[in-house]
């Protein structure tokens, strides 16, 4: 194959355990200095509290994420039984959290976003475990445990006090309603895990794999570049008011920017080291010349440097610092917790191209670990007909309560048009594997895009578009 | 082309019968529907938002174009028209075949259905009758409900589960149309607006959500309202009492809270919200002190005199949110909440004087107190202010929701059981293999989870192999062929 040997030239670890387990060291230290950097942020009082065990929650998740990526590296088989402890062990600690934050709040954990992000782990880790034990996809957490803890970083970083509830949500149907929407989400999070597996073993080609990564990365740094970036190479980030622990407003909803200076470029030059390798990608194929790939891949190496770079430089220079706002004049401090979801996409990015990384280097172990690609297509369908019907409770039991509550059962607000879309995409995949007889690549597409539906309803709707749900 | 001579409502119908047709009314709804989030929707924006978000130009263009107004927009809703119609003719389409199907299931199976089943064992027998009878006994003890088909004077066995799950698929499409008719209902004949009712007070017309109103047959009173808070500050709970007058008469009356709606006619009236009416105030707690100096707290009630001795009284007869004082005289500045001024009335019934006393809680100050031998304090913080609660009602008339409650339940139950039942087959009869020995052929059948039902095959077969080999009366192990089941060809289903 052709991949292999490419593979060659980018130098591949080699399959030894002392070299594996210093890449996996290397890993897990560079997990744990973005955590502790992370911990640091924010001031902590007691040691048994619910950010703490979070913080537990996150080393374990990420731990376990390191050594899935080591048994991808390596395919060392004990490193699986390892990951597969350290996502218990994990799992414990986000359960402690969850009760303890029931226990502080009297109520089912599910008020705001941080507690729903809290919930959606919860699910996603037991999921995980469940599809590792009964369907034998050992190495699903290589997906899902990055998955968790970029949401276990976007909750150490969102306000976390306790907040009582407005009138509008003090029902038992909200509690009904929100169960089946983190339920469905984790379960289309497995599913979408599941396709990416079938994806690998399907021999799906490791170059469009890059092309996507590639993708996937200049997206996310092209969005913080196209809002954030200032003139003069500023990138502006929410003022953050220390005392009170929120973003600071100007008037209803208008949020108060601050400039840090040159940090845009460092963003530019990010978004360059995602769009380079596709560009070669793209002149690869057009040009049907390996040596353009082989550049790319390349690339994808000095990208992931170039994203870490920015996110190092981006952590120091937002945490405790005070800048000014071109809005109004003064200098206003600024904190990571006001920008969990450039953060958040950072960190994404960063572990999409860990993936890719690990994929180019170790594909054919991780072919061999998987399942048949027709268990993987099976398994993928079943949990999205697990998810199917919990999203449609979610969509009912939500429409009751607000029917309960103001008076309409669908009021077209984006947060309830966009449930419906996911809904309807599933609608679709459901239809054209059963009448169609869709299976495989196009079934694993489907069930790609569907995540990438659930995701924006779930995170990108409340923060782009306005409406009812303005709480969650 | 045979197809060129159909009727154009014919052509009309085979088109929409399709499921690829149906499939692209699915992707434009969805483009629609995520376009109509993208843009402020004109009915749940305020009109200033809009006319901040989007140059005159634009919002002008949008609104010709229904982009502001999407999901009532003629071409959207003609979009799900047609979803239904398609649903609906595909259903149509596909329905026969399945009723015959689930009606005339197929019960005796022939050659070629038996070679070419995936899932099939060939146990050897003695004869035709041990080998039934031994299958009917193991599936009758397995629970499957077992029939005896003769045909031909050939008897063969046939059992099955679960075949209404095979008619799910309709119930839930059914349940959607459903849903789809109590909207249709609802955005018709229904509609739901807003009512303000100061306490106190009661109202008979409704704001409809498009800015026209509406009046009732009968009024709504708000007999008190009130909100509780949590120990921050923010509301906890907002309550109303509210009482239905018709013809002058209460008819009926009930305390509502969020989530807990008075019905009254089919239209509900929803706690929405609470607010305080600045403008209004119906009670204050002050204090005064008379020639002894001694303070005594002061409660007043909107024009109920209070006796402050044997002669003197006092009554609350004035406010004001917004006022000033020109060469002693109080005057009202504007109408928003400034600055409160409290009038005093204070009447002396010994020598029929009555002195206009003013209380300026901002400034803290009082004017006119030397016209009295009473000190009057002003409140000393916004709770000693009773302003007047207003109680924010949402009204609606919904007469198709409970089509869309019992679709949403059909819903449910349609998906439990098209997902999670499946229709089990299976099969039993006597033949000669193809070696011409007499074997009982077993079958099975699964309309979905397959590997579920092949433990399950295996399970019965593995029974009927057991009950055949304890009415065999010289156990001849065969060899390999009964050890390892070599006639079990397992054939992966995708």
């Amino acid at each position: 194959m052709s991949t292999r040997a490419r593979v060659t030239q980018i130098e591949p670890p080699a399959a030894t355990g002392g070299n594996a387990l210093l890449v996996l060291v290397g890993l897990g230290v560079a997990f744990l200095l973005i955590t502790a950097l992370l911990g640091a942020a924010k001031a902590e009082g007691t040691l048994y509290n619910e950010s703490n065990l979070l913080y537990v929650a996150l080393i374990f998740y990420a731990g376990a994420g390191a050594l899935y990526m080591g048994f991808g590296v390596t395919g060392t088989a004990k490193y699986v039984k390892y990951a597969s402890i350290c996502t218990a062990i994990g799992f414990v600690a986000n359960t402690l959290a969850v009760a303890h934050r029931w226990y502080l709040s009297g109520g089912p954990p599910f008020a705001s976003i941080y507690e729903m992000l809290l919930s959606f782990v919860w699910t996603l880790a037991l999921l995980t475990l469940v599809a590792e034990k009964k369907f034998g996809v050992k190495i699903i957490g290589s997906i899902t445990m990055p998955l968790a803890v970029v949401c276990v970083i976007l909750m150490q970083l969102l306000p976390s006090e306790v907040r009582p509830l407005v009138p509008a949500l003090q029902s038992t149907w909200l509690h009904v309603h929100v169960t089946l929407a983190m339920l469905s989400y984790a379960t289309c999070a497995v599913s979408f895990a599941l396709a990416m597996m079938f994806l690998i073993k399907d021999d799906f080609s490791t170059d469009t794999f890059l092309a996507w990564t590639c993708a996937l990365v200049a997206g996310i740094y092209a969005g913080i570049v196209a809002t954030r970036f200032e003139r003069w190479g500023g990138l502006s980030v929410t003022a953050w008011d220390l005392q009170n622990k929120s973003d600071v407003f100007l008037g209803r909803g208008v949020r108060l920017f601050v400039t840090i200076p040159d940090l845009g470029w460092l963003f530019v030059i990010a978004l360059v080291g995602a769009v380079a390798p596709l560009a070669f990608y793209l002149l690869g194929r057009a040009r049907h010349d390996a040596s353009y790939i082989a550049v790319a891949n390349k690339g994808v190496f000095v990208g992931i440097l170039l994203q870490l770079v920015v996110l190092g430089a981006f952590v120091l220079r937002v945490k405790d610092s005070s800048y000014a706002s071109p809005y109004q004049e003064g200098i206003y401090p600024t904190s990571l917790a006001a920008s969990p979801f450039i953060l958040g996409g950072m960190v994404t990015g960063v572990f999409a191209s860990l993936l890719y990384l690990m994929l180019l280097w170790r594909r054919n172990d991780l072919q061999d670990l998987l399942p048949s690609s027709d268990t993987l297509d099976r398994v993928t369908y079943k949990t999205i007909c697990i998810a199917f019907p919990l999203l449609t409770g979610m969509i009912a039991t939500g429409a009751f309560w607000a029917n309960r509550t103001w008076g309409s059962y669908w009021s077209w607000d984006p947060k309830e048009t966009w449930a419906a879309i996911t809904w309807l995409v599933y609608a679709g995949y459901l239809h054209m594997r059963v009448t169609r007889g869709w299976r495989g690549r196009r079934a694993a597409y489907f069930a790609i895009l569907g995540f990438g539906v659930v995701i924006f309803t779930f995170l990108g709707v409340t923060y782009l578009l306005p409406g009812l749900h303005a709480y969650a | 082309m045979a197809f060129a001579l159909l009727s154009i409502p014919k052509r009309i119908y085979k088109t929409l019968a399709n499921l690829r047709t149906g499939v692209v009314l699915l992707i434009l709804v969805v483009i629609a529907s995520a376009m109509g989030t993208f843009v402020l929707q004109r009915p749940v924006t305020e009109p200033d938002k809009l006319q901040a978000a989007y140059s005159p130009q634009m919002l002008r263009l949008l609104d010709r174009l229904t982009l502001t107004d999407i999901f009532h927009s003629w071409w959207f809703l003609t979009l799900l028209g047609l979803v239904s119609l398609s649903i609906i003719f595909v259903s149509v389409e596909r329905f026969p075949n399945a009723w015959r199907f689930y009606a005339r299931p197929y019960r005796k199976t022939d050659s070629h259905f038996r070679a070419a089943n995936p899932y099939r064992v060939e146990i050897p027998i003695r004869n035709a009758d041990q080998g039934l009878n031994a299958a009917e006994r193991g599936l009758k003890d397995l629970r499957w409900p077992v029939e005896r088909i003769v045909e031909h004077g050939e008897t063969s066995l046939y059992a099955e589960k679960h075949r209404f799950s095979v008619m799910a698929v309709y119930l839930i499409h059914a349940s959607l149309l459903l849903i789809f008719l109590g909207g249709i209902i609802d955005g018709v004949f229904g509609f739901s607006g807003f009512m303000g009712i100061p306490q106190g007070e009661q109202r008979n017309v409704i704001e409809l959500k498009n800015g026209k109103k509406k009046q009732l047959p009968f009024s709504v009173r708000c007999n008190s309202a009130g909100q509780e808070n949590y120990a921050d500050g923010s509301p906890k709970k907002w309550w109303s009492k509210l009482a239905v007058i018709q013809d002058g008469r209460e008819v009926e009356s009930k305390e509502i809270v969020v989530n807990d709606p008075l019905v009254y006619r089919s239209l509900r009236f929803y706690q929405a919200s609470f607010w305080i009416d600045g403008k209004k105030v119906h009670g204050l707690r002050i204090a005064y002190s008379g020639l002894d100096s001694k303070v005594i707290p002061l409660e007043l009630r909107f024009h109920q005199p209070v006796n402050l001795d044997a002669d003197t009284t006092v009554t609350l007869a004035e406010f004001l949110s917004d006022a000033f004082v020109r060469d002693g005289q109080v005057f009202k500045k504007s109408d928003s909440i400034e600055n409160l001024a409290f009038g005093l009335e204070v009447v002396n019934r010994s020598d029929n004087s009555s002195a206009k006393v003013w209380l300026f809680p901002a400034e803290g100050t009082v004017l006119g107190a030397d016209q009295v031998k009473f000190q009057f304090k002003n409140p000393t913080s916004a709770k000693d202010i009773d302003f007047s609660p207003v109680t924010g009602l949402e009204v609606s008339y919904e007469p198709g929701q409970s089509f869309v409650w019992a679709g949403c339940v059909l819903m449910g139950v349609g998906l439990f059981v098209a997902f999670y039942m499946v229709h089990m087959r299976i099969w039993a009869v006597a033949v000669p293999d193809a070696g011409g020995r007499l074997v009982l052929w077993i079958g099975g059948a699964a309309n979905k989870n397959k590997d579920r039902f092949e433990q399950k095959f295996e399970e019965v077969v593995a029974e009927i192999r057991d009950e055949i080999e304890s009415t065999t009366p010289t156990i001849r192990p065969s060899a390999p062929q009964t050890k390892e089941h070599p006639e079990l060809t397992l054939v992966n289903t995708k």
